[in-house]
């Protein structure tokens, strides 16, 4: 799945409609969306190119956002295996403790 | 025997509160207690003029001495009574280097200004606050002769413990113009002539110090009068209104650190309050149970505590709004804002968690032992080797890595900041996404834990007494909930509302002043006690009494004296036949304990080492109360002014009703066995 793409000289990127929107149009929602997409799973973002865009404005917001996402997914499975251990140790503790309950008879 | 006390108060100092001394007193202590030596023991002080007129007005060994202030604890130095300006001299440093509150000398300071401590009795607070810690005494260990205790029952303690000094129990009294009753600690040594070269040498032999002048350590003084008790157990019989409970009051005056339990106190008047009252003295002293349950979600909460979702969301906002805004002003770029640097954002740091988490793991289980053998089945042990070396090799690199990008990321920072002085160019506010995503994960595992928590659940099941204790978890259900919980005056109701909803709650909490944050874990989910007995049903009214009584005697264990009103008031005969005895016999192996009582299943089935009988006698015109004492096997019983009495008969009488009613009732116990 493609999250940012440059195409007819412009920055686009996947809106929640599953289309492409320009990326002067981007919202804090559209941002934190593609965030979640990109620690999720497999995706791609076109390589930032100054060339191949040619409105100014464009050039910047995709330049940022390109570099945030490329980050990101070049740490995707740091903060997968970061996520899983968050707190584990707590989490099976009190888990275990309410599902030994619900298994048993007489709970 | 001898009889000493050598830690006696004379002055008031700044470690004392303000009391007048009066010689006249200290006269009648001396006396009425039949002390055949004393020693002057002052808070850092020696008042060499008072403690000349105090020798010359008592015809015992009075001996110099002070109690002094170290900075490890307390202790006594007693010095001879021939060598008086010495030990002024050295008295008087001492004062010196400790003139306000809070003032204390070092070990080394004491062994300098005393030099030869040799030629001194040291004695140190050991097992009575301020106690000496053991360490602390290293240096002047060859000196100490003895270590002071404050009740009989540590006397006892360090009397059978090879590794600790002599004890020696003293009375510690402030001889004062007020005083209306009289000290009992006092230690009966075996020893001749009272010098102190002859104390010091019996003091270190345990064999010959006793709490008694001729029942060793078996009885002690329990009462000015002289009344003695046994260091063991108890049992003070005597008919109604004869003095028991008054007996009882007068040791529980007279002793500190006393555990008395009331006669009645543990009869449950009003049903309801009472079932509360018991859940929450349960969940008390259940305390630290909880803490261990909910320590790994305290964690959790401490770290969710600085967790913002709405800064986070603010920081996304922000770095979007500028990005968007410094897109727009893209033609208003100037030399300064069109450098590289100017845009550039900082990067990403990783305290690499789940590196560290992998080398501790594997690190585990190169150095388990115990296990090792299975293990080694399994697993080549020199290849995991080879794997820490290798990933620890990584997070060095890493850390490198992560060290060189914050040095470049505090010079980025430093650079924009000049440019940015220099630009009217919009710059774009920086925002870490990772750490965004990170703690949105937080927020939800936190909120998976704290439904978990909110289940009901059965987190322990214990079994005391022959009581099955339970403790249950569920959600809390109303604001009046959490506001007990909390132990605080605060409404909980807004905050409530969002108890569903895990993080805004706690959001909800944070906000509230009067709330200690290291607490709010307490009101996540509610933990209740429910008590069984021993076919599995919640107890009763009378269980829940009884289980209470055994839960006093048992908390005993932290006092030095046990008081124990007619435990019969409130219990059945099985009940105090098969536990409480057992129990009480129990606590006096290790402390003095009294039972009052008129019950023949207490009073004659508890294996009592000593007896006491009280009796309301008419004398002429006068009602006198008498307390007559002796071992059970005794044919007499003997009071302090001398007085005795038939041990058989009081027992039969107060326990059995007379000699009639126990051969009646005995005719009839006979009859009913032999029906066929």
């Amino acid at each position: 799945m493609k999250l940012l793409k440059i195409e007819n000289n412009a920055g686009w990127y996947l809106n929640d409609q599953g289309g492409f929107a320009p990326v002067d149009k981007i919202t804090k929602q559209d941002l934190l969306r593609l965030v979640s997409l990109i620690l999720a799973e497999e995706t791609e973002v076109d390589e930032f190119d100054a060339e191949a865009i040619k409105n100014q404005a464009h050039q910047l917001i995709y330049k940022s956002i390109s570099e945030k996402l490329g980050d990101l997914r070049d740490r995707r499975q740091e903060f997968t295996d970061e996520s899983q251990r968050l707190y584990l140790q707590a989490y099976d503790k009190y888990r275990d403790v309410s599902s030994q309950q619900k298994d048993s008879p007489d709970g | 025997m001898k009889k000493i006390d050598l830690h006696v108060h004379t002055v008031p100092t700044l470690s004392d509160s303000p009391f007048t001394f009066d010689l006249g007193i200290l006269k009648r202590y001396v006396s009425e207690a039949a002390l055949d030596a004393i020693a002057i023991t002052n808070h850092d002080v020696f008042d060499r003029r008072q403690y000349e007129t105090i020798a010359e007005a008592l015809d015992i060994v009075v001996f110099p001495g002070l109690e002094v202030t170290l900075d490890c604890g307390h202790l006594l130095i007693i010095g001879n009574t021939t060598n008086l300006d010495t030990f002024d001299d050295h008295a008087r440093e001492v004062s010196a280097r400790i003139t306000q509150p809070g003032d204390s000398i070092s070990i080394d300071e004491l062994i300098g200004i005393f030099r030869n401590l040799d030629e001194s009795l040291v004695i140190p607070h050991y097992d009575k606050r301020p106690a000496i810690k053991r360490d602390a005494l290293e240096p002047i260990a060859s000196y100490v002769s003895a270590g002071e205790v404050d009740s009989t029952k540590k006397f006892i303690r360090a009397i059978k413990d090879e590794t600790k000094p002599t004890p020696v129990l003293f009375s510690d009294v402030r001889i004062s113009e007020n005083m209306t009753a009289f000290p009992t600690r006092q230690t009966f040594v075996d020893c001749g002539e009272l010098t102190l070269h002859a104390l010091k040498t019996c003091l270190r032999d345990k064999g010959k110090v006793a709490l008694s002048e001729t029942h060793g350590n078996q009885l002690f003084q329990v009462l000015d009068d002289g009344q003695m008790l046994s260091t063991g157990l108890n049992v003070l019989l005597g008919e109604r209104s004869t003095g028991k409970t008054y007996t009882l009051n007068r040791i529980n005056a007279s002793h500190d650190n006393v555990k008395y339990i009331k006669q009645f106190s543990l009869v449950q008047q009003d049903d309801a309050a009472c079932a509360r009252e018991f859940s929450e003295d349960l969940k008390r002293t259940r305390s630290q149970f909880i803490e261990e349950f909910l320590s790994g979600f305290k964690v959790v909460l401490n770290d969710v505590m600085n967790v913002d979702l709405r800064a986070d969301e603010r920081a996304v906002e922000d770095y979007l709004s500028t990005l968007l805004e410094a897109a727009e002003e893209v033609d208003r770029r100037d030399a300064f804002s069109n450098t590289a640097l100017f845009d550039e954002t900082e990067f990403p740091t990783s305290e690499d968690k789940v590196l560290i988490d992998l080398i501790d793991s594997v690190r585990q289980v190169i150095e388990n032992v115990e296990y090792r053998a299975i293990i080694e089945k399994h697993v080549d042990v020199d290849s995991l080797k080879r794997l820490a070396v290798e990933l620890i090799e990584l997070l060095w690199e890493k850390k490198l890595d992560g060290k060189k990008k914050r040095v470049v990321n505090g010079l980025v920072r430093d650079i924009q900041t000049g440019l940015k002085r220099r630009t009217s160019a919009a710059q774009v506010q920086d925002v870490d996404l990772y750490k965004v995503s990170l703690n949105e994960r937080k927020v939800e595992r936190f909120s998976e834990i704290v439904k978990c928590l909110q289940e009901v659940a059965i987190i322990s099941e214990e079994s005391i007494q022959g009581f099955r204790i339970l403790a249950t978890k569920c959600s809390f259900e109303g604001a009046g909930e959490l506001k007990s919980a909390s132990g605080t005056k605060t409404a909980f109701r807004d905050a409530f509302e969002q108890y569903e909803r895990p993080y805004a709650y706690l959001r909800m909490l944070l906000d509230k002043e009067d709330l200690s944050w290291s607490e709010l874990y307490k009101l996540f989910t509610k933990i209740t006690y429910k008590i069984l007995n021993a076919d599995g049903f919640e107890v009763s009214g009378g269980e829940r009494s009884e289980f209470r009584l055994l839960q006093e005697i048992k908390d005993a264990q932290n006092y030095d004296m046990l008081l124990l009103d007619e435990p019969e008031s409130s219990f059945d005969n099985m009940f105090l036949r098969s536990d409480v005895n057992r129990m009480i016999k129990e606590v006096s192996e290790t402390m003095p304990v009294v039972v009052v009582t008129h019950n023949s299943t207490v009073g004659a089935s508890v294996g009592a080492d000593y007896l006491l009988y009280s009796s309301k006698e008419i004398e002429g015109n006068n009602v006198v109360y008498r307390v007559y004492a002796g071992h059970p096997t005794d044919l007499s019983l003997h009071s302090v002014d001398d007085k005795t009495i038939n041990n058989y008969l009081i027992t039969l009488n107060t326990l059995e009703a007379g000699q009639d009613a126990y051969n009646d009732r005995r005719r009839r116990y006979e009859a009913l066995k032999n029906r066929k």
